[in-house]
Protein backbone atom coordinates (compact mmCIF):
# COMPACT_ATOMS: atom_id res chain seq x y z
CA UNK A 1 0.00 0.00 0.00
CA UNK A 2 1.35 3.34 -0.72
CA UNK A 3 2.04 6.03 1.83
CA UNK A 4 -0.88 8.30 0.66
CA UNK A 5 -3.68 5.13 0.92
CA UNK A 6 -2.20 4.05 4.14
CA UNK A 7 -2.52 8.08 5.61
CA UNK A 8 -6.22 8.06 3.98
CA UNK A 9 -7.30 4.92 5.45
CA UNK A 10 -5.76 6.25 8.82
CA UNK A 11 -8.05 9.02 8.60
CA UNK A 12 -10.57 7.20 7.87
CA UNK A 13 -10.48 5.12 10.28
CA UNK A 14 -9.93 7.90 12.56
CA UNK A 15 -13.17 9.74 11.55
CA UNK A 16 -15.26 6.31 11.60
CA UNK A 17 -14.05 5.88 15.34
CA UNK A 18 -14.94 9.58 15.72
CA UNK A 19 -18.60 9.62 14.29
CA UNK A 20 -20.50 6.99 16.03
CA UNK A 21 -20.26 4.61 18.62
CA UNK A 22 -19.04 0.84 17.39
CA UNK A 23 -19.37 -2.34 18.62
CA UNK A 24 -16.47 -3.00 20.98
CA UNK A 25 -15.19 -6.02 18.17
CA UNK A 26 -15.53 -3.21 15.41
CA UNK A 27 -13.81 -0.73 17.56
CA UNK A 28 -10.74 -2.70 18.49
CA UNK A 29 -10.30 -3.92 15.00
CA UNK A 30 -10.35 -0.51 13.21
CA UNK A 31 -8.22 0.74 15.88
CA UNK A 32 -5.91 -1.92 15.18
CA UNK A 33 -5.54 -1.35 11.74
CA UNK A 34 -5.25 2.54 12.62
CA UNK A 35 -2.44 1.36 14.26
CA UNK A 36 -0.74 -0.68 12.06
CA UNK A 37 -1.59 2.40 9.01
CA UNK A 38 0.33 4.43 11.95
CA UNK A 39 3.50 2.48 12.16
CA UNK A 40 3.92 2.34 8.29
CA UNK A 41 3.27 5.48 7.64
CA UNK A 42 5.85 6.87 10.60
CA UNK A 43 8.20 4.20 9.18
CA UNK A 44 8.10 5.42 5.88
CA UNK A 45 8.53 8.98 6.07
CA UNK A 46 11.85 7.94 8.88
CA UNK A 47 13.42 6.40 6.23
CA UNK A 48 17.60 7.33 5.34
CA UNK A 49 18.55 10.05 2.95
CA UNK A 50 18.45 8.58 -0.75
CA UNK A 51 20.65 9.33 -2.94
CA UNK A 52 20.79 10.88 -6.78
CA UNK A 53 21.52 8.62 -9.06
CA UNK A 54 21.57 8.49 -13.09
CA UNK A 55 19.20 5.70 -15.31
CA UNK A 56 21.52 4.30 -17.90
CA UNK A 57 21.24 1.41 -20.47
CA UNK A 58 23.73 -1.08 -20.49
CA UNK A 59 24.67 -2.71 -23.64
CA UNK A 60 22.54 -5.86 -22.75
CA UNK A 61 19.84 -3.83 -22.87
CA UNK A 62 19.62 -3.89 -18.76
CA UNK A 63 18.22 -0.09 -17.02
CA UNK A 64 20.32 0.31 -13.86
CA UNK A 65 20.45 3.37 -11.86
CA UNK A 66 24.16 4.47 -10.69
CA UNK A 67 24.79 7.26 -8.01
CA UNK A 68 25.73 10.56 -9.99
CA UNK A 69 28.93 11.44 -8.85
CA UNK A 70 30.86 7.91 -9.10
CA UNK B 1 1.90 28.52 -66.14
CA UNK B 2 3.31 25.08 -67.03
CA UNK B 3 1.47 22.04 -64.57
CA UNK B 4 3.30 21.15 -61.77
CA UNK B 5 4.68 18.26 -63.34
CA UNK B 6 6.02 19.84 -66.22
CA UNK B 7 7.94 22.21 -64.00
CA UNK B 8 9.25 19.13 -61.36
CA UNK B 9 10.29 17.28 -64.71
CA UNK B 10 12.26 20.61 -65.77
CA UNK B 11 13.70 21.11 -62.53
CA UNK B 12 14.56 17.60 -62.27
CA UNK B 13 16.68 17.98 -65.31
CA UNK B 14 18.45 20.97 -63.50
CA UNK B 15 19.15 19.39 -60.93
CA UNK B 16 21.19 16.78 -63.07
CA UNK B 17 23.04 19.22 -64.46
CA UNK B 18 23.66 20.88 -61.76
CA UNK B 19 25.40 17.83 -60.44
CA UNK B 20 27.76 17.58 -63.51
CA UNK B 21 29.96 20.72 -63.03
CA UNK B 22 31.83 19.41 -65.94
CA UNK B 23 28.87 20.26 -68.24
CA UNK B 24 29.48 23.78 -67.47
CA UNK B 25 32.24 23.88 -69.60
CA UNK B 26 30.06 23.34 -72.35
CA UNK B 27 29.08 26.73 -72.13
CA UNK B 28 32.81 27.83 -72.57
CA UNK B 29 34.07 25.96 -75.37
CA UNK B 30 32.39 26.63 -77.65
CA UNK B 31 33.21 30.15 -77.00
CA UNK B 32 37.03 29.74 -76.80
CA UNK B 33 36.73 27.92 -80.36
CA UNK B 34 34.99 30.88 -82.28
CA UNK B 35 36.83 33.84 -82.32
CA UNK B 36 33.56 35.75 -82.28
CA UNK B 37 30.75 33.66 -81.28
CA UNK B 38 27.23 34.27 -81.93
CA UNK B 39 28.44 37.85 -83.77
CA UNK B 40 27.66 36.17 -87.04
CA UNK B 41 25.04 34.50 -88.37
CA UNK B 42 27.85 31.59 -88.85
CA UNK B 43 28.81 31.86 -85.02
CA UNK B 44 25.59 31.65 -83.81
CA UNK B 45 25.58 30.03 -80.61
CA UNK B 46 22.34 27.49 -79.42
CA UNK B 47 19.53 28.23 -76.84
CA UNK B 48 21.87 26.12 -74.37
CA UNK B 49 25.06 27.87 -74.84
CA UNK B 50 23.12 31.30 -74.22
CA UNK B 51 21.29 30.15 -70.89
CA UNK B 52 23.93 28.26 -69.85
CA UNK B 53 26.63 30.68 -70.11
CA UNK B 54 24.23 33.02 -68.80
CA UNK B 55 23.79 30.93 -65.71
CA UNK B 56 27.79 30.64 -65.33
CA UNK B 57 28.08 34.33 -64.94
CA UNK B 58 25.70 34.96 -62.70
CA UNK B 59 26.15 32.27 -60.43
CA UNK B 60 29.98 33.34 -60.57
CA UNK B 61 29.19 36.91 -59.84
CA UNK B 62 26.27 36.44 -57.22
CA UNK B 63 26.78 35.45 -53.81
CA UNK B 64 23.70 34.22 -51.86
CA UNK B 65 21.56 37.02 -50.85
CA UNK B 66 19.31 37.48 -48.28
CA UNK B 67 15.53 38.48 -49.70
CA UNK B 68 12.79 39.65 -48.30
CA UNK B 69 9.39 38.88 -50.22
CA UNK B 70 6.12 37.30 -50.07
CA UNK B 71 5.15 33.70 -50.73
CA UNK B 72 2.92 32.83 -53.72
CA UNK B 73 1.95 29.56 -54.80
CA UNK B 74 3.67 27.13 -52.82
CA UNK B 75 3.69 23.89 -54.23
CA UNK B 76 5.42 20.61 -52.65
CA UNK B 77 6.52 18.50 -54.42
CA UNK B 78 6.38 14.39 -53.52
CA UNK B 79 10.32 14.41 -53.25
CA UNK B 80 9.85 17.21 -50.64
CA UNK B 81 11.54 20.20 -53.07
CA UNK B 82 9.60 23.42 -52.64
CA UNK B 83 8.44 25.13 -55.54
CA UNK B 84 6.83 29.19 -54.86
CA UNK B 85 7.49 32.61 -56.34
CA UNK B 86 8.27 35.66 -53.71
CA UNK B 87 7.08 38.98 -55.11
CA UNK B 88 6.36 42.00 -54.38
CA UNK B 89 4.60 44.60 -55.83
CA UNK B 90 6.36 45.16 -58.68
CA UNK B 91 8.55 42.48 -59.29
CA UNK B 92 8.47 38.40 -58.92
CA UNK B 93 11.48 35.93 -58.99
CA UNK B 94 10.92 32.20 -59.06
CA UNK B 95 12.22 29.75 -56.09
CA UNK B 96 13.14 26.59 -55.93
CA UNK B 97 13.93 25.11 -52.38
CA UNK B 98 15.84 21.34 -52.49
CA UNK B 99 14.39 18.53 -50.23
CA UNK B 100 17.65 18.45 -48.37
CA UNK B 101 17.33 22.19 -47.41
CA UNK B 102 13.34 22.29 -47.11
CA UNK B 103 13.50 19.16 -44.75
CA UNK B 104 15.48 21.60 -42.19
CA UNK B 105 12.58 23.97 -41.70
CA UNK B 106 9.72 23.91 -39.60
CA UNK B 107 7.42 24.10 -42.14
CA UNK B 108 6.60 25.17 -44.90
CA UNK B 109 5.32 29.09 -45.55
CA UNK B 110 1.87 29.93 -45.92
CA UNK B 111 0.41 31.96 -49.29
CA UNK B 112 1.01 35.43 -48.88
CA UNK B 113 3.73 34.91 -45.86
CA UNK B 114 6.20 37.39 -46.14
CA UNK B 115 9.65 35.50 -45.77
CA UNK B 116 13.52 36.41 -45.62
CA UNK B 117 15.10 34.21 -47.59
CA UNK B 118 18.71 33.48 -47.97
CA UNK B 119 19.38 32.13 -52.02
CA UNK B 120 21.76 31.78 -54.35
CA UNK B 121 20.57 33.32 -57.58
CA UNK B 122 21.26 30.62 -61.02
CA UNK B 123 18.96 30.76 -64.25
CA UNK B 124 17.10 28.04 -64.84
CA UNK B 125 18.11 27.14 -68.52
CA UNK B 126 15.00 24.78 -68.83
CA UNK B 127 12.69 28.00 -69.39
CA UNK B 128 15.40 31.05 -69.48
CA UNK B 129 14.16 32.22 -66.03
CA UNK B 130 16.02 33.62 -63.48
CA UNK B 131 15.77 31.61 -60.28
CA UNK B 132 16.80 31.69 -56.42
CA UNK B 133 18.07 28.50 -55.16
CA UNK B 134 16.48 28.84 -51.70
CA UNK B 135 19.08 27.82 -48.76
CA UNK B 136 17.18 29.21 -45.85
CA UNK B 137 14.31 30.86 -44.61
CA UNK B 138 13.83 33.00 -41.47
CA UNK B 139 10.11 33.75 -40.81
CA UNK B 140 9.77 37.36 -40.68
CA UNK B 141 8.35 37.90 -37.42
CA UNK B 142 7.55 34.18 -35.66
CA UNK B 143 4.91 33.24 -38.71
CA UNK B 144 6.81 29.60 -39.22
CA UNK B 145 7.42 28.65 -35.66
CA UNK B 146 3.82 29.43 -34.71
CA UNK B 147 2.68 27.63 -37.71
CA UNK B 148 4.44 24.47 -37.32
CA UNK B 149 3.73 24.61 -33.35
CA UNK B 150 -0.41 25.07 -34.43
CA UNK B 151 0.17 22.40 -37.10
CA UNK B 152 1.18 19.91 -34.25
CA UNK B 153 -1.18 21.39 -31.79
CA UNK B 154 -4.04 21.01 -33.63
CA UNK B 155 -3.32 17.55 -34.42
CA UNK B 156 -2.43 16.40 -30.90
CA UNK B 157 -5.60 18.37 -29.88
CA UNK B 158 -7.40 16.67 -31.74
CA UNK B 159 -6.91 13.37 -30.65
CA UNK B 160 -7.32 14.75 -27.12
CA UNK B 161 -3.50 14.22 -25.38
CA UNK B 162 -4.22 17.85 -24.14
CA UNK B 163 -7.56 16.85 -22.44
CA UNK B 164 -8.15 18.45 -18.78
CA UNK B 165 -9.83 14.92 -18.24
CA UNK B 166 -6.16 13.23 -18.87
CA UNK B 167 -4.47 15.37 -16.00
CA UNK B 168 -3.40 13.06 -12.80
CA UNK B 169 -3.15 14.04 -9.50
CA UNK B 170 0.64 13.89 -7.96
CA UNK B 171 1.47 11.28 -5.09
CA UNK B 172 1.65 12.24 -1.90
CA UNK B 173 4.72 11.04 -1.25
CA UNK B 174 7.08 10.13 -4.32
CA UNK B 175 9.26 7.29 -3.58
CA UNK B 176 11.64 8.43 -6.72
CA UNK B 177 11.21 11.02 -8.74
CA UNK B 178 12.60 10.84 -12.01
CA UNK B 179 14.01 13.77 -14.22
CA UNK B 180 14.63 13.96 -17.72
CA UNK B 181 17.00 16.98 -18.66
CA UNK B 182 20.42 17.12 -19.32
CA UNK B 183 23.23 15.85 -16.86
CA UNK B 184 25.07 19.50 -17.87
CA UNK B 185 21.71 21.87 -16.89
CA UNK B 186 21.32 23.97 -14.45
CA UNK B 187 17.56 22.85 -14.32
CA UNK B 188 19.23 19.33 -12.81
CA UNK B 189 20.75 21.74 -10.47
CA UNK B 190 18.09 23.02 -9.23
CA UNK B 191 15.50 20.34 -8.68
CA UNK B 192 18.23 18.17 -6.93
CA UNK B 193 18.87 21.27 -4.14
CA UNK B 194 14.74 21.98 -4.28
CA UNK B 195 13.85 18.14 -3.39
CA UNK B 196 17.16 17.85 -1.04
CA UNK B 197 15.53 20.32 1.21
CA UNK B 198 12.10 19.33 1.52
CA UNK B 199 12.19 16.00 0.95
CA UNK B 200 15.53 13.89 1.29
CA UNK B 201 14.29 10.62 1.57
CA UNK B 202 13.01 11.26 -1.80
CA UNK B 203 15.47 9.17 -4.44
CA UNK B 204 16.32 11.39 -7.34
CA UNK B 205 17.15 9.17 -10.63
CA UNK B 206 18.18 11.55 -13.55
CA UNK B 207 17.51 10.40 -16.93
CA UNK B 208 20.03 12.03 -19.66
CA UNK B 209 18.58 13.92 -22.48
CA UNK B 210 19.94 16.14 -25.07
CA UNK B 211 17.68 19.17 -24.77
CA UNK B 212 18.63 21.09 -27.66
CA UNK B 213 20.25 20.69 -31.11
CA UNK B 214 20.34 18.18 -33.72
CA UNK B 215 19.18 14.86 -32.42
CA UNK B 216 17.60 16.88 -29.21
CA UNK B 217 13.93 15.19 -29.80
CA UNK B 218 15.47 11.38 -30.27
CA UNK B 219 17.19 12.05 -26.77
CA UNK B 220 14.38 12.89 -25.04
CA UNK B 221 12.46 10.41 -26.33
CA UNK B 222 14.50 7.58 -25.51
CA UNK B 223 14.91 9.36 -22.07
CA UNK B 224 11.09 8.98 -21.47
CA UNK B 225 11.23 5.62 -22.50
CA UNK B 226 14.06 4.36 -20.62
CA UNK B 227 11.90 5.59 -17.52
CA UNK B 228 9.10 3.98 -18.19
CA UNK B 229 10.72 0.72 -19.24
CA UNK B 230 12.49 1.26 -15.87
CA UNK B 231 9.36 1.29 -14.02
CA UNK B 232 10.09 2.12 -10.40
CA UNK B 233 9.68 6.20 -10.92
CA UNK B 234 6.00 7.67 -8.98
CA UNK B 235 6.64 10.99 -10.43
CA UNK B 236 8.59 12.08 -14.00
CA UNK B 237 9.87 15.63 -14.16
CA UNK B 238 10.69 16.80 -17.97
CA UNK B 239 12.69 20.08 -17.93
CA UNK B 240 15.34 22.39 -18.83
CA UNK B 241 15.84 26.16 -18.34
CA UNK B 242 16.13 29.05 -20.10
CA UNK B 243 16.44 29.51 -23.81
CA UNK B 244 15.42 30.62 -27.15
CA UNK B 245 12.83 29.77 -29.08
CA UNK B 246 15.27 27.49 -31.12
CA UNK B 247 16.58 26.41 -27.72
CA UNK B 248 13.25 24.94 -26.53
CA UNK B 249 11.93 23.72 -30.06
CA UNK B 250 12.37 19.85 -29.31
CA UNK B 251 9.65 20.14 -26.42
CA UNK B 252 7.67 21.26 -29.30
CA UNK B 253 8.38 17.90 -31.48
CA UNK B 254 5.57 15.77 -31.54
CA UNK B 255 7.34 12.77 -30.89
CA UNK B 256 8.50 14.14 -27.27
CA UNK B 257 5.09 15.37 -26.94
CA UNK B 258 3.63 11.72 -27.40
CA UNK B 259 6.15 10.22 -25.37
CA UNK B 260 5.57 12.75 -22.72
CA UNK B 261 1.71 12.19 -22.50
CA UNK B 262 2.09 8.14 -22.58
CA UNK B 263 3.85 8.36 -19.64
CA UNK B 264 2.64 5.87 -17.05
CA UNK B 265 2.92 7.86 -14.16
CA UNK B 266 1.94 11.66 -13.52
CA UNK B 267 4.77 14.65 -15.76
CA UNK B 268 5.64 17.64 -14.36
CA UNK B 269 6.89 20.04 -17.05
CA UNK B 270 8.72 22.83 -16.80
CA UNK B 271 10.63 24.05 -19.68
CA UNK B 272 12.04 27.52 -19.84
CA UNK B 273 10.73 30.66 -18.23
CA UNK B 274 7.34 31.30 -17.56
CA UNK B 275 6.47 32.88 -20.40
CA UNK B 276 7.48 29.58 -22.63
CA UNK B 277 4.65 27.51 -23.53
CA UNK B 278 5.62 24.48 -25.19
CA UNK B 279 3.54 21.67 -26.06
CA UNK B 280 5.22 18.80 -23.78
CA UNK B 281 3.69 21.67 -21.17
CA UNK B 282 0.53 21.28 -22.48
CA UNK B 283 0.83 17.47 -22.52
CA UNK B 284 1.67 17.20 -19.05
CA UNK B 285 0.21 16.41 -15.92
CA UNK B 286 1.27 19.34 -14.28
CA UNK B 287 2.99 22.30 -15.63
CA UNK B 288 5.40 24.31 -13.75
CA UNK B 289 6.89 27.87 -14.44
CA UNK B 290 10.64 26.44 -13.37
CA UNK B 291 12.05 23.27 -12.95
CA UNK B 292 12.66 24.79 -9.00
CA UNK B 293 8.52 25.19 -9.03
CA UNK B 294 8.16 21.67 -10.52
CA UNK B 295 10.63 20.51 -7.76
CA UNK B 296 8.29 21.70 -5.57
CA UNK B 297 5.26 20.04 -6.07
CA UNK B 298 6.83 17.02 -6.49
CA UNK B 299 8.65 16.63 -3.59
CA UNK B 300 6.48 17.48 -0.51
CA UNK B 301 7.55 18.92 2.65
CA UNK B 302 9.10 15.63 4.77
CA UNK B 303 8.21 18.08 8.12
CA UNK B 304 4.37 18.65 7.45
CA UNK B 305 3.71 15.15 6.51
CA UNK B 306 5.32 14.08 9.69
CA UNK B 307 3.47 16.57 11.25
CA UNK B 308 0.06 15.23 9.88
CA UNK B 309 1.00 11.94 10.70
CA UNK B 310 1.84 12.73 14.27
CA UNK B 311 -1.74 14.66 14.22
CA UNK B 312 -3.55 11.36 13.17
CA UNK B 313 -2.10 9.32 15.63
CA UNK B 314 -3.34 11.77 17.84
CA UNK B 315 -6.78 11.61 16.54
CA UNK B 316 -6.87 8.03 16.27
CA UNK B 317 -6.22 8.05 20.23
CA UNK B 318 -8.79 10.17 20.85
CA UNK B 319 -11.13 8.70 19.06
CA UNK B 320 -10.68 5.14 20.59
CA UNK B 321 -10.25 6.78 23.86
CA UNK B 322 -13.77 8.45 23.47
CA UNK B 323 -14.93 5.09 21.74
CA UNK B 324 -13.67 3.03 24.97
CA UNK B 325 -15.33 5.56 27.22
CA UNK B 326 -18.81 5.13 25.21
CA UNK B 327 -18.10 1.25 25.47
CA UNK B 328 -17.99 1.87 29.62
CA UNK B 329 -21.09 3.28 30.09
CA UNK B 330 -22.47 0.54 28.03
CA UNK B 331 -20.33 -2.05 29.59
CA UNK B 332 -21.35 -1.11 33.43
CA UNK B 333 -24.71 -0.98 32.50
CA UNK B 334 -24.95 -4.53 30.44
CA UNK B 335 -22.32 -5.99 32.94
CA UNK B 336 -24.32 -5.62 36.28
CA UNK B 337 -25.42 -9.41 35.99
CA UNK B 338 -22.23 -10.82 34.44
CA UNK B 339 -20.43 -9.08 37.84
CA UNK B 340 -23.41 -10.24 39.76
CA UNK B 341 -22.75 -13.60 38.61
CA UNK B 342 -19.30 -13.43 40.11
CA UNK B 343 -18.00 -14.44 43.21
CA UNK B 344 -16.30 -10.18 44.23
CA UNK B 345 -18.59 -8.37 41.88
CA UNK B 346 -16.82 -5.13 42.19
CA UNK B 347 -13.53 -6.59 41.43
CA UNK B 348 -15.15 -8.41 38.62
CA UNK B 349 -16.68 -5.64 36.88
CA UNK B 350 -13.29 -3.64 37.18
CA UNK B 351 -11.66 -6.59 35.49
CA UNK B 352 -13.75 -7.01 33.04
CA UNK B 353 -13.39 -3.08 31.91
CA UNK B 354 -9.63 -3.96 31.97
CA UNK B 355 -9.48 -6.49 29.68
CA UNK B 356 -10.89 -4.36 26.76
CA UNK B 357 -8.40 -1.75 27.71
CA UNK B 358 -5.44 -4.06 27.76
CA UNK B 359 -5.80 -5.18 24.46
CA UNK B 360 -5.96 -1.71 22.98
CA UNK B 361 -2.56 -1.29 25.33
CA UNK B 362 -1.00 -4.29 24.00
CA UNK B 363 -1.18 -2.67 20.50
CA UNK B 364 -0.15 1.25 21.26
CA UNK B 365 1.86 3.24 23.32
CA UNK B 366 -1.18 4.45 24.78
CA UNK B 367 -0.68 3.03 28.30
CA UNK B 368 -3.77 4.92 30.07
CA UNK B 369 -6.48 3.05 28.29
CA UNK B 370 -5.47 0.06 29.86
CA UNK B 371 -7.52 0.39 32.88
CA UNK B 372 -10.72 -1.25 33.83
CA UNK B 373 -12.19 -2.56 30.41
CA UNK B 374 -12.96 -6.21 29.60
CA UNK B 375 -14.56 -7.48 26.58
CA UNK B 376 -17.42 -10.17 27.13
CA UNK B 377 -17.39 -13.12 25.45
CA UNK B 378 -20.11 -15.90 24.46
CA UNK B 379 -18.04 -18.90 24.60
CA UNK B 380 -17.90 -19.17 21.14
CA UNK B 381 -16.25 -16.35 21.06
CA UNK B 382 -18.44 -13.65 19.83
CA UNK B 383 -18.67 -10.71 21.79
CA UNK B 384 -21.84 -10.02 23.72
CA UNK B 385 -23.02 -6.22 22.80
CA UNK B 386 -26.55 -6.61 24.42
CA UNK B 387 -28.41 -8.74 27.07
CA UNK B 388 -30.25 -10.35 24.44
CA UNK B 389 -27.21 -12.39 23.22
CA UNK B 390 -27.33 -14.36 26.39
CA UNK B 391 -29.51 -16.22 28.68
CA UNK B 392 -29.21 -16.61 31.95
CA UNK B 393 -27.52 -19.95 32.41
CA UNK B 394 -25.33 -19.23 29.40
CA UNK B 395 -21.50 -19.62 29.40
CA UNK B 396 -19.89 -16.75 28.94
CA UNK B 397 -15.87 -15.68 28.51
CA UNK B 398 -14.95 -11.77 29.81
CA UNK B 399 -11.40 -11.56 27.82
CA UNK B 400 -8.97 -9.27 30.36
CA UNK B 401 -5.23 -8.04 29.27
CA UNK B 402 -3.81 -11.25 31.25
CA UNK B 403 -6.35 -14.09 30.57
CA UNK B 404 -9.57 -14.74 30.79
CA UNK B 405 -12.33 -15.81 33.04
CA UNK B 406 -15.11 -18.25 32.37
CA UNK B 407 -18.30 -17.48 34.27
CA UNK B 408 -21.76 -18.40 33.71
CA UNK B 409 -24.90 -16.22 33.37
CA UNK B 410 -27.15 -15.70 35.85
CA UNK B 411 -29.70 -13.55 35.59
CA UNK B 412 -30.36 -10.76 33.31
CA UNK B 413 -31.83 -7.11 33.57
CA UNK B 414 -32.67 -4.69 30.84
CA UNK B 415 -31.59 -0.99 31.34
CA UNK B 416 -35.29 -0.27 31.23
CA UNK B 417 -36.48 -2.27 34.05
CA UNK B 418 -33.28 -0.91 36.56
CA UNK B 419 -34.61 2.63 35.88
CA UNK B 420 -38.08 1.02 36.67
CA UNK B 421 -36.52 -0.19 39.80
Amino acid sequence: MSFEKKVQRLEEIVRALESRDLSLEKGLKLFEEGITCLRDASAELSKAEAAVQVLRERTDGILEATDLRA
Amino acid sequence: MPDGSEVLALFDDEAVAAAQPRSEGRARRPAQQLAEPGLSPESAISVATLTLATRDIIEGAVEPLWVRGEVVGLKEHRKGHWYFTLKDENAQIRCVMWATDARRMLAAPDEGMTITALGKLTVYAGRGELQLRILRIEASGDGLWRKAFEKVHKKLEAEGLFAIERKRPLPMLPACIAVVTSTDGAALHDIVSVVRRRCPITRIVVAHAAVQGDGAAGSLVAALHRVARWGQADIVILGRGGGSREDLWAFNDERVVRAAAGMPVPVIAAIGHEVDVTLCDLAADVRAATPSAAAEAAAPQLSELLRHVKRLGNDLRDAALAQVESARERLAVAGVSVARAASHPLERRRLLIEGMAGRLHALSPLATLGRGYSVLMRDDGTPVTTIDAVAPGDQVIARLQDGMIHARVERKESLDEEISQ
